[in-house]
């Protein structure tokens, strides 16, 4: 058998043909766009975080409220201060601030067609308070204990104590509201709330429906024809599992893919001076922090880890590590939040007296320490290499030593704790400076991690949380910031930049706390 | 030797085999202190929460209990399920099987093609140009790192001469697949006579098999020019020389020794070759098993890694039984020694 020439060429048009279709497939859909991320959802429901979930449930599930929106250098930015309507129309609380109720908004109703009522709300809470997962952390953190349906559009919440931050909560995507009519009739007696069926399934009032998922390929989102603030202006979204993140980059640049998920910071130093790409950045919540045990020699003595804050100049770290992007930690409120205060920070690079905090504490010649660090966060190796290196000045020796992810979780979760000096990534979902007191500094906080614990600082939260006066929770907030600075449980680095990158012409995308884009914020040109 | 009993035997010896690669893949991945229920609680995952997931998962029972629990499980069929996808393991590896046996085969059928009749030339033209160009571009398949192969690929055939489709997967994103018969979209399509899922499934295939035939044709270029060169070195070739033989009789002749050897070092070369092809499948997006074990080991997916190494000591074996029988077939040596 011979092969011809033509046959070559023909052969060689028809793979160039097939490549040519595939790459402009897409781009002649009207209004889609093809988010290359590391894999698809693993499930849909807001309670169970598996791969993937927190990405997508956001698209799906929105919140009673939201925060308020203002313009800064040419963009929109969320505003922590404002708690705006959003599914709930208005609201109402009692003298004590204890009960709570909320009308909804009607005529909103879910791609399925069915409105929303104040029952969808009670389902998706009872389902949290059932799962005890992640909504029922917030309903907790919120001081919720029950909601009721009084209404069709009437729904009351009880709080067992007054909460400031109850209103920023609702915000969040979970507990989440169901379209509970849909959801119900896939429940059986063995699954109540329908859970195997939210592994593939989404039924919610938001903006975006999951149309169809293949596992480990692809998952098909479609605008829901119902949303009550109108249209996206994406019609489609292609959810497609590229998990090497080269290859996302590859199909950014090459406009296959108009968003992909969050790349390093190299890679974005490299893409900023790639006009095929859009790079932008906008504050970070979570600091790049150092950890110190304050139950494990050397650490348990607060001199010792305010020697450690004098070794180390964070200046240095924005410009080796973030490339100059970041910003100094000044406390272990991110600048974001509101009352943050960096007035009580009072290290800085000052070897002298991080030598003579050490001598205080009986370490004249300085001392020696391993510092754990993972693959949890991109920039943890570089940090501990760092850390390293800088606290050399006060005489103490750091050997980095790399622990898998699923180890670094497994100790730093609550139930353990037994790391002595390690490095972690831990920023607040919800805007409120009293969320992030309460998630990372109290004593029982579950991002708290290095078991630091100060009675006076647990009563400030406490304080904060419960008053609806809002000076004394101003006041418990700068007195807790002053109070954790001077107990210095972290090395406090610096705050990297939230980075995305998408396709040139997209504009609109708003940064959350949860660090996750809603794609109903994005245009294209 | 009675080809059933030569299965039998080697079925009674896959048992213990199985057996110690499960114990061996449970003990270094309990071994290695992780423990994936912090993971599963989240970022806001409580003592409390963490404790009941570690309960849920039989994750607070001794190391021999969970090993013994898992064991009696997997003998019913049932690997457990992944505390990421919370599906069960072997219908979610089972899923992914046919994406990777296509591209593995096709990638080994395509190496062999290259592969075979390159090393059995450049033994006949030994010291010729043609041996010093096929050994030096072996070398670079040899050379090249698999990921980078990958990505060199994409580089060069989507990015820059936009001849092949993105590695975007097996299929082309606007694209419904056909319904499932085979599991592979190619097979698929064609049964479905949907020739828009056919030329798409081909195309998103030439990259990712290419890649994979580089790989496999380096080491069978090497191997079979080794080994044909030892059977042209060999007494009865050389006395088929001498009495005279035509050429192609001596061809055949060499050929026919130099099959077994060559059949079984292919047969190496395929389980070897599944590593390779995992970071393919994980460069092209081709959710196959190596991807989905790949991301297993790195999420920390006790159930999921531990199904997925046994179901590769399984197909190994069932790799080097099928080249057994082969040369069964083909040597009747073998038949007497078996």
């Amino acid at each position: 058998m011979s092969v011809s020439r033509r046959g070559i060429l023909g052969g060689t048009a028809a793979v160039v043909g097939m490549g040519l279709t595939s790459r402009h497939a897409a781009a002649q859909q009207p209004k889609t766009m093809v988010l290359a991320a590391s894999g698809t959802p693993e499930g849909f429901d807001g309670d169970v975080l598996r791969p993937g979930t927190q990405q997508t449930v956001v698209q799906v599930y929105e919140g009673l409220t939201r925060y308020g929106r203002v313009e800064k250098d040419g963009h929109i930015e969320l505003d922590p201060t404002k708690i705006e309507p959003h599914l709930a129309e208005k609201w109402e609380t009692s003298a004590d601030g204890k009960r709570w109720v909320f009308t909804l908004r009607s005529g909103v109703k879910s791609p399925y067609g069915n409105e929303l009522s104040a029952a969808d709300v009670e389902w998706g809470w009872t389902k949290s308070f059932a799962q005890k997962r992640t909504g029922n952390f917030i309903a907790n953190v919120a001081n919720v204990t029950g909601v009721k349906a009084l209404s069709q559009l009437e729904v009351e919440f009880t709080l067992s104590a007054p909460s400031s931050i109850f209103l920023a909560c609702l915000t969040l995507y979970t507990p989440s509201i169901y379209d509970s009519t849909e959801a119900k009739k896939h429940a059986t007696a063995d699954d109540p709330w329908a859970l195997d069926w939210m592994l593939t399934h989404t039924a919610g009032y938001g903006a975006y429906h999951c149309e169809s998922v293949r596992p480990g390929e692809q998952a098909n989102f479609v605008a829901n024809p119902n949303y009550f603030r109108g249209p996206p202006f994406y019609a489609r979204v292609i959810y497609r599992a590229v998990p090497s993140p080269a290859s996302r980059i590859t199909l950014l640049r090459s406009g296959v893919a108009q968003w992909i998920d969050r790349p390093n910071m190299q890679q974005i130093i490299d893409l900023r001076s790639d006009k095929r790409v859009k790079v932008e950045g906008r504050p970070g919540r979570a600091m790049m922090s150092v950890r110190m045990n304050s139950t494990i020699k050397p650490f348990d003595d607060v001199r010792v880890r305010q020697a450690f804050n004098c070794g180390i100049e964070q200046g240095k770290l924005v410009q080796s590590i973030l490339l100059g992007t970041g910003d100094d930690a000044k406390s272990v409120l991110p600048p974001i939040v509101a009352d943050y205060d960096p007035s009580f920070f009072e290290y800085g690079f000052d070897p002298a007296k991080g030598k003579a905090l050490l001598a205080e504490a009986g370490y004249p010649n300085g001392l020696s320490t391993e510092l754990i660090f993972s693959d949890v966060s991109w920039w943890e190796e570089q940090v501990a290499v760092q850390v390293a290196d800088q606290l050399k000045s006060i005489g103490v020796t750091v050997t980095p030593r790399h622990i898998t992810a699923t180890e670094m979780n497994a100790r730093g979760a609550p139930a353990r704790q037994d790391m002595p000096f390690f490095t972690y990534e831990d920023g607040p979902i919800v805007l409120d400076p009293i969320y992030t007191l309460a998630l990372l500094a109290d004593s029982k906080g579950v991002s708290n991690r290095c078991q630091y614990a100060n009675p006076k600082l647990d009563a400030l939260v406490l304080q904060g949380r419960t008053t609806l006066d809002a000076a004394v929770k101003h006041d418990a907030v700068e007195q807790a910031q002053k109070i954790w600075m001077d107990d210095a449980p972290w090395i406090l680095t610096c705050y990297p930049q939230l980075f995305e990158a998408m396709g040139p012409g997209i504009s609109g995308w708003v940064a959350y706390p949860d660090e996750r884009v809603r794609w109903v914020d994005l245009r294209s040109a | 030797m009675n080809p059933v009993r030569f299965l039998l035997r080697r079925a009674v010896l896959l048992v213990p085999l199985l057996v110690l690669v499960a114990v061996f893949t449970f003990s270094l991945l309990r071994m290695g202190g992780a423990d994936p229920s912090a993971a599963m609680a989240g970022p806001t995952g409580s003592a409390q929460e963490i404790a009941m997931l570690r309960s849920q998962y039989g994750l607070d029972r001794s190391l021999p209990v969970q090993f013994a629990i898992w064991v009696g499980h997997v003998l019913q069929g049932d690997f457990g399920r992944s505390w990421s996808t919370g599906k069960p393991v072997l219908s979610e590896l089972l899923s992914r099987v046919p994406a990777s046996l296509e591209l593995l085969l096709l990638g080994l059928c395509l190496g062999c093609a290259i592969g075979v009749p390159v090393g059995v030339y450049t033994a006949f033209h030994r010291g010729r140009w043609a041996d010093h160009v096929a050994r030096v571009v072996s070398l670079f398949g040899f050379s090249i790192p698999t990921y980078f192969l990958g990505l060199l690929m994409l580089l060069v055939f989507f990015a820059t001469l936009d001849w092949a489709p993105p590695g975007m997967g097996r299929l082309s994103l606007m694209l419904t697949p056909p319904p499932t018969v085979t599991g592979s979209y190619l097979l698929d399509g064609l049964i479905a006579g949907d020739w828009e899922v056919v030329y798409s499934a081909a195309a998103q295939m030439v990259l990712p098999v290419l890649s994979v035939a580089i790989i496999a044709a380096a080491p069978i270029v090497k191997q079979t020019r080794a080994i044909v060169l030892d059977v042209l070195g060999s007494d009865h070739v050389r006395y088929a020389y001498a009495q005279g033989l035509p050429g192609g009789r001596v061809w055949r002749i060499a050929l026919r020794s130099a099959a077994v050897p060559i059949i079984t070092f292919i047969s190496g070369e395929l389980t070897g070759l599944i590593g390779s092809s995992s970071l393919i499948e994980y460069v092209f997006s081709w959710s196959g098993v190596g991807q989905y074990g790949l991301d297993a080991i790195v999420r920390g997916d006790f159930s999921v890694v531990q199904g997925y190494v046994l179901m590769l000591a399984l197909f190994s074996v069932v790799v080097f039984l099928i080249a057994d029988l082969i040369v069964l077939a083909i040597e009747p040596r073998a038949r007497q020694l078996a």
